[in-house]
């Protein structure tokens, strides 16, 4: 600051000049009484020497001229840069500054003051300046800066208790992440293994299921054999009532055959399963593992719903694609428009205008869409299909519910989620508890030695059914199945345990990895009508009742981590997709506040966290609040 | 499911297809509308009839207009004749007025316009007691010949009927009506068995009870090398021809109120507003005008010429004619013909008609920052404190239609602007402004008190069938106030006083939107011409005018509310003939393009020259995105606009003047710091407008009449006689051909270089300005002091720039009172002459000073006069009286450009601006 201390000089006091840095200061110094007698008022100490020439001329600071010293502060500007008017350029203010001007002022008063205390005196913090040099304006610049000072002071501890902070986060950070490489490693490791045994047992099950069909099989012929001796008894018994029989034996036939063709779709559909990969299995109707694995279970519905979905949100945008064609071979909404009611066309007229406005009829079924679309793709456990169109607020609440739920890891299930309460007016929470994933029976702390048992396990069994015997012994081949069905939902687990954290691992987390708690976690604000919840790495949303907009998609940090960037969130009627920015600041605690849209659609948020209190910049805090207070004027009568 | 998506996609199929543009077959062109393919149908000479029973009659010449050959003899008694008035009027102004027999029991009167003519006008009138005949060019019938004015004379022509204005001595024509025989006035009838009067159009249909009833004649312009004015279209100053040889299938202009979603650049379509008044100006003749005072919809062919080629009728003065078809689809013939001579005189005339405009508050007249929509009382106080820490004055920060509980006017979002009276105070403490949006489309809601009362008191237009109309506008469900009734005006005027607009407070006025009326779902997204108004008028008749009676309401209303002691400010998009009396217009929805700034010169400069001159369009273009360079440009031609104001859709990214980087802000800044400068200028210009008609800005042909370069130059204009601004209308502009006209030099407004007269300068354009030229011979007044707000620059001294012509000689006009009240009715106000001449400057009053009357009192001196165009070499002045000694020497023309212009100073003369003086030079 120091050496450009005559420059400020200068353009806080030539008011002459236009191209000033601070235009507050401009107007207070332009409010400042002058004193007409003094000529040298408004004249830094260091820059006295350039005012006191011996000679009576003194050059404008551009050198586009000299003036003479009668023409030093007499109120009319000679000097374009405004040399001749360090005091500033007086006029008749006819309405006095209102005192919520100080607020602004003060903090460039703070500044201004250590460098020219008496264009601050001429200020009048206390806005009852009036130029006509009959208003004498008291000192009130240093009680003024004050405010700015404690400010700063105020801040100064922020900064020391929140570095503080962050050095534990950063500590935690490393921890977390050390356990989360470590816990990445080791599942890889587990899932190799598990792939093995479950593929063992997926063998031994193909097996059992092969005795099981050879046995059914023969079974039937056997039934066969009777019946049709039965039957040649029959014949030779009752001819009479041959014709009859026909019918009969014709019937008897089709039934027999729609038997056979469910059993061997039943064939079919087991064998299309067993070819799937494993993490994709799906539980088969086997009650009994179905209900151990309602998540393997649900999830494997969640799929096929996907598909689904997907399939019809192509056949949607098929339409979509065809109809706005058949529409524009009119080229113009004249045909349509007849047909609408008064209302109808009222609010597309109005529509063209806002967009949302008074077509918010549309566009609330368009939001919907997009968001059950992008639910029903990304989403666990979302709605099923008839909810779909009939958008009920049960369907939208759970929606609501998995909001936060991760985007990028595809095939997250989780229990605790369920029990988050949303009510909670909290501004931060987890949003989903990956690190806590039920996973209670593979993880490693709590049972090391699942694995192992596993092992174990299948070893017994292949051991106990390795030769095996017609007719396949029933609880055998139940057990086979269980061990293979609950392995392979495990797999699936791990697998996919391993694919969120190998994605959480991908992010930027920071030069000190200062942002990883923040994975996982939402913060949010409430702001009159909506709730604005900013989930880093991961979205940024609105939330009205039970309407909600996606802001953005995490995209990155800017601004050497001092701003996080959402972006392609939800289209802008006539607009852009929507975004939002998240600027960081240091706080105690990560809070989100202060959300704006500055730009239609474009969006801004304060999040004060730790992780942004930095030391290099405390320092620099430091020295300005001493820097001001080595200014403090002794005695302003001296000047 | 499959239902609602094809629902869904529907709907935003005709989303997608209305973003597009503008919808041209949403409004009817002139095929689609019978009268006017009728009208344009016809062939010329096809009118029949002739004057007969031509007498004076209370001081009017009065005739009867009969069909001379009826085509069947027993059809005579059944023929009703039109009655014919001809009135003259002080300063060279004829009426003419043709209506259907009154005595005979038409089935309907027809519409005249009231509250439009100033009622001084009829103290004018002449009183004709003689007539005289005159067998003109070997006609068989004589013709009537009555006085106009000192050069000119009125004929009416018998047979065939026609009149004319010609001058006295040269017999010259000046201007005439159905000259080509194109007149035709359907008389109202009783509806013949099985005849359909009903129109359709788009879904709608238009009942038209009382059938065809249009009036459609010609009117030709003698010695005319162009014709101007009846706005409101987008397209250029001077009217390029819409039917003739070598012209393409063009639409008339039309002239019909309509809210046109995103209006196209060039175009003879009808925008927000109508006036129903055309200009002709001609190298040798002058101007001449032509006003027909109607409100229905008009439609206006400019023929090109030779269009008349095959109808073997020949005018004398064939040469350099411009004729011209006027069809309008109801109401009379009301019409005006203004002699000119001179272009000055002709808008001295129409004004003297139709009311001047009046003195704005002084703010109005500074920069205004608007958007749709500034969202609480927190961005409020945000936009107002960044203009200050930018250090960029502005004076009324506006709100739009999102400020009020759900689009019920009157009333605030309490959620959003939970403090409107505190903010307002707030905006006042800097001497700022604000102004609210009312429209006239009142929410259908009975919880709405407004709505309620109205609907208790049968304040409503009604529809065809009776009932209050209900169309759908921004609050859904509306209705509209009758505002033609003068007892509706008035319970309108009383919903501004500050009891009933609950949350003003007196630095608050408004802004009239949509009253067209914009309706979204009628015809035409406008009222049905078969809705009802006040007295049985049907809205085709008056509806031109809806937004004039509004505009005239809410203005009315103010003056009340400030119990006749504040000037009101209203601000309208729609308006008609006379709505200068009631305030500023703007040019509506205008977009972010080029073409769009490049057409708000001709559209702000037809308005002036027809009484409009407070007027401008929105900076930055309404829809769409600008540029920063667009949008610097905009400003930086945007400061010389009568109505100065930013304003931007909701959609469209912010745009506040500090939001494109540190240089644009400083060149928008550089921009609205010239307008500040300027302010006494420009208000010294308002005070010429109020009291002659004159407008602020004005084509170069209005201060330059015999000069033919200028006279269809429209991307340069003048601000008041004395500077000359050019816009700048293309992307990284290096270079700008400019016409400078006169005989005299010119100086660049920023460094004082100076441009010789009468030629085209190829120019080095620079992004920080347009080019903009001090005449010469002519003094400006400045205020180089910059502060917030207009309001707080009261005091500061003044600065006088003058532009010496070749005899070293010069003069201008300052104008002051106190900006806001009507105490300058009586005197309380500065008015100076200021002449320079043999190298002495004389402050001369030009302000009453009858004894008694309290004079205006400002306590301001003159700190500066800049000489341009005088040598240098004098090192000091003498003032006198007080016979003291001022310095004379060089000093910068303008502080804020730098310092390397240096322009002969005389360094504080500290002369009273209020007082008599001289100033000699030594």
């Amino acid at each position: 600051m120091k050496p450009s201390l005559f420059g400020i000089i200068s353009l806080v006091l030539c008011l002459c000049s236009l191209s000033l840095i601070s235009p507050i200061v401009v107007r207070s110094v332009s409010a400042y009484p002058l004193h007409p007698k003094d000529s040298i008022f408004g004249i830094a100490p260091e820059d006295e020497k350039y005012y006191k020439t011996s000679s009576d001329l003194v050059s404008c600071k551009d050198g586009s001229k000299k003036f003479t010293k009668a023409q030093l502060n007499d109120d009319f500007c000679d000097c374009p840069d405004g040399t001749d008017e360090p005091g500033g350029i007086s006029y008749v203010q006819p309405m006095k500054l209102e005192v919520h001007d100080i607020s602004l002022i003060a903090l460039e008063i703070g500044l201004i003051c250590d460098i020219v205390p008496e264009v601050v005196i001429a200020n009048c913090c206390d806005g009852s300046d009036e130029y006509d040099g009959k208003v004498k304006c008291p000192n009130t610049c240093w009680e003024a800066g004050k405010v700015a000072r404690d400010k700063l002071k105020k801040k100064i501890t922020t900064y020391q208790e929140g570095i503080a902070l962050r050095r534990q986060e950063i500590e935690q950070a490393k921890l977390s992440l050390a356990k989360d490489e470590a816990e990445l490693s080791k599942l890889k490791n587990e899932e190799k293994i598990l792939k093995g045994l479950v593929q063992q047992l997926r063998e031994r099950k193909e097996e059992i299921e092969k005795a099981e069909e050879k046995e059914r099989l023969l079974k039937e012929r056997k039934e066969k054999e009777r019946k049709e001796a039965e039957e040649k008894a029959n014949e030779e018994n009752n001819k009479a009532e041959q014709e009859t029989n026909q019918e009969i034996g014709k019937a008897e036939e089709k039934t027999y055959s729609d038997e056979k063709a469910t059993e061997s779709l039943h064939d079919d559909e087991i064998g299309v399963l067993e070819d799937l990969p494993p993490d994709q299995d799906v539980a088969d109707e086997n009650d009994e593992s179905a209900a151990e694995a309602e998540h393997g279970d649900s999830s494997g519905n969640e799929r096929s719903l996907v598909n689904g979905v997907e399939e019809n949100a192509a056949e949607a945008k098929e339409e979509s694609s065809v109809l706005p064609d058949s529409g524009s071979k009119g080229n113009d909404i004249s045909e349509n428009t007849e047909g609408l009611s008064k209302e109808e066309l009222g609010r597309l007229v109005a529509s063209r205008w806002t967009g949302d406005n008074t077509a918010k009829q549309t566009e609330e079924v368009d939001d919907a869409k997009d968001r059950d679309h992008a639910e029903h793709e990304e989403m666990p456990g979302g709605t099923h299909d008839e909810e779909y169109d009939g958008y009920a607020s049960e369907t939208d609440n759970e929606n609501e519910r998995y909001d936060h739920d991760n985007d990028d890891v595809e095939d997250e299930i989780d229990d605790d989620f369920r029990e988050d309460d949303h009510d909670d007016s909290s501004s931060s929470y987890i949003s989903d508890s990956e690190n806590e994933l039920d996973l209670s029976d593979i993880t490693t702390a709590s049972n090391p030695s699942w694995l192992e048992k596993i092992q174990k396990t299948v070893q017994n069994i292949l051991r106990a059914v390795n030769l095996f015997q017609t007719p396949v012994n029933q609880s055998e081949s139940a057990h086979v199945r269980k061990e293979y069905d609950e392995s392979s939902e495990k797999l699936s687990k791990i697998q996919s345990r391993i694919s969120s954290l190998s994605q959480k691992l991908k992010y930027d987390f920071g030069p000190e990895k200062e942002f990883y708690s923040f994975y996982g976690r939402c913060f949010e604000s409430k702001q009159n009508k909506y709730v604005y919840k900013v989930c880093p790495f991961k979205h940024a949303s609105q939330e009205e009742g039970h309407s909600t907009t996606r802001l953005g998609r995490w995209d990155k940090f800017e601004d050497s981590y001092k701003v996080m960037i959402f972006s392609n969130g939800d289209k802008c009627w006539n607009g852009p997709d929507r975004s939002m920015k998240v600027k960081l600041r240091c706080g105690l605690k990560n809070e989100v506040a202060d959300i704006d849209e500055p730009s239609r659609c474009e969006y801004v948020a304060l999040l004060s966290t730790p992780a942004l209190c930095r030391e290099e910049k405390l320092k620099e805090l430091e020295q300005k609040v001493e820097s001001m207070n080595k200014e403090q004027p002794q005695s302003r009568d001296e000047l | 499911m499959r239902n609602l998506n094809l629902l869904f996609f529907l709907l935003l199929a005709l989303h997608l297809s209305s973003v597009l543009s503008w919808k041209k077959d949403e409004f009817r062109n002139c095929n689609q509308t019978p009268f006017c393919k009728r009208a344009r149908a016809r062939k010329p000479g096809s009118c029949s009839l002739i004057a007969r029973d031509v007498t004076i009659s209370d001081g009017d010449l009065v005739a009867k207009l009969l069909p001379k050959n009826p085509a069947n003899e027993e059809d005579r008694d059944e023929i009703k004749p039109l009655i014919l008035s001809l009135s003259v009027y002080q300063d060279g102004i004829l009426r003419l007025k043709i209506d259907e027999d009154p005595s005979l029991g038409p089935p309907k009167k027809r519409f005249e316009v009231p509250d439009v003519i100033v009622p001084e006008f009829s103290s004018k009138k002449l009183w004709l007691h003689r007539l005289s005949t005159e067998t003109i060019n070997g006609d068989a019938v004589p013709s009537s010949v009555v006085y106009l004015s000192n050069g000119y004379e009125a004929v009416l022509r018998h047979d065939p009927f026609e009149v004319y204005v010609r001058e006295k001595g040269s017999g010259h024509r000046v201007i005439s009506l159905n000259s080509h025989g194109l007149f035709d006035f359907e008389q109202l009838k009783s509806k013949g068995e099985g005849e359909d009067w009903e129109e359709r159009f788009r879904g709608h249909t238009d009942r038209r009870p009382y059938g065809p009833q249009s009036i459609s004649f010609d009117v030709s312009f003698y010695s005319a090398d162009f014709v101007y004015g009846i706005p409101e279209h987008a397209t250029s100053l001077s009217l390029k021809p819409t039917r003739g040889p070598g012209v393409e299938d063009s639409e008339p202009y039309r002239l019909f109120n309509l809210d046109v979603f995103e209006y196209i650049h060039d175009s003879p379509f009808g925008l927000y507003g109508s006036i129903p008044f055309m200009i002709s100006h001609g190298k040798s003749l002058g101007t001449t005008g032509f006003f027909w005072l109607n409100a229905a919809e008009m439609q206006i062919d400019v023929m090109g010429a030779g269009w008349d080629a095959e109808s073997g009728i020949s005018l004398p003065s064939e040469k350099s004619r411009i004729d011209t078809f006027w069809m309008s689809e109801a109401g009379i013939v009301d019409a005006f013909f203004f002699v000119g001579p001179g272009p000055k005189d002709v808008v001295r005339q129409y004004t003297s008609v139709t009311g001047l405009p009046p003195m704005p508050q002084l703010f109005a007249t500074a920069y205004h920052q608007c958007r749709w929509n500034y969202r609480d009382e927190e961005d409020v106080d945000h936009v107002d404190s960044k203009f200050d820490e930018h250090d960029i004055p502005y004076d009324v920060l506006w709100l739009d239609i999102e400020h009020t509980d759900g689009k019920r006017y009157f009333t605030w979002d309490k959620m959003l602007f939970p403090h409107p009276e505190e903010m307002q105070r707030k905006l006042a403490a800097k001497g700022r402004h604000m102004v609210t949006i009312v429209d006239p489309h009142i929410k259908r809601d009975e919880s709405y008190h407004v709505h309620k009362e109205a609907t208790q008191k049968g304040y409503y237009v009604k529809d065809a069938n009776g009932n209050d109309f209900d169309g759908w506008c921004w609050p859904g469900s509306s209705s509209y106030p009758d505002i033609l009734n003068p007892e509706i005006r008035s319970w309108w005027a009383d919903r501004f006083s500050f009891e009933n607009y609950v949350g003003t407070t007196p630095s608050l006025y408004i802004w009239n939107d949509m009253n067209e009326p914009s309706v979204f779902n009628g015809p035409e997204l406008t009222m049905p011409r078969d809705s009802l108004h006040y007295g049985g008028v049907e809205n085709r008749e008056l509806h031109n005018a809806y937004g004039y009676y509004f505009h005239m309401a809410t203005a009315d209303g103010l003056v009340k509310r400030g119990e006749g002691k504040d000037r009101p400010f209203v601000l309208s998009r729609a308006f008609f003939a006379g709505s200068q009396r009631y305030g500023a217009v703007w040019t509506g929805d205008n977009s972010a393009e080029w073409d769009h700034l490049r057409v708000s010169v001709p559209m702000i400069l037809t308005l002036g020259l027809t009484g409009m001159s407070f007027s401008g369009a929105d900076v930055g273009g309404f829809f769409g995105n600008p540029e920063p360079e667009l949008l610097v440009r905009w400003y930086q031609l945007g400061a010389f606009y009568p109505f100065f104001r930013g304003h931007a859709h909701q959609d469209t990214k912010r745009r506040e003047p500090w939001l494109f980087g540190e240089r644009n802000t400083e060149l928008i800044r550089d921009a609205i710091h010239i307008r500040y400068m300027l302010l006494p200028y420009f208000y010294t210009l308002f005070r010429e407008a109020s009291t002659s008609g004159v407008p602020v800005v004005r084509p170069l042909w209005m201060e330059f009449p015999y000069e033919e370069a200028t006279f269809s130059n429209d991307e340069a204009f003048m601000v008041g006689n004395s500077i000359l601004v050019q816009g700048i209308y293309t992307e990284k502009a290096k270079h700008a051909s400019v016409y400078l006209p006169g005989r005299q030099s010119w100086y660049d407004l920023r460094t004082g270089t100076s441009y010789k007269g009468g030629m085209t300068h190829k120019l080095r354009i620079s992004e920080d300005s347009v080019p903009a030229f001090q005449r010469s011979g002519t003094i400006i007044p400045r205020k180089d002091r910059f502060r917030r707000s207009s309001t707080q620059m009261v005091n500061d001294p003044y600065t006088l720039v003058i532009a010496l012509n070749s005899s070293r000689a010069a003069e201008g006009e300052l104008y002051v009172d106190d900006g806001k009240s009507f105490d300058f009715e009586h005197g309380t106000y500065i008015h100076r002459r200021f002449v320079f001449s043999d190298g002495k400057l004389t402050s001369v009053n030009m302000a009453p000073t009858s004894p008694g009357k309290s004079r205006f009192s400002l306590e301001a001196v003159v700190e500066r006069i800049i000489l341009l165009g005088h040598p240098h070499g004098h090192k000091s002045a003498l003032i006198e009286p007080t016979n003291h000694k001022v310095d004379v020497e060089l000093g910068p023309l303008g502080l804020q450009w730098g310092g390397s212009s240096a322009v002969v100073t005389i360094r504080k003369p500290g002369v009273q601006i209020a007082d008599d003086w001289t100033i000699k030079i030594l």
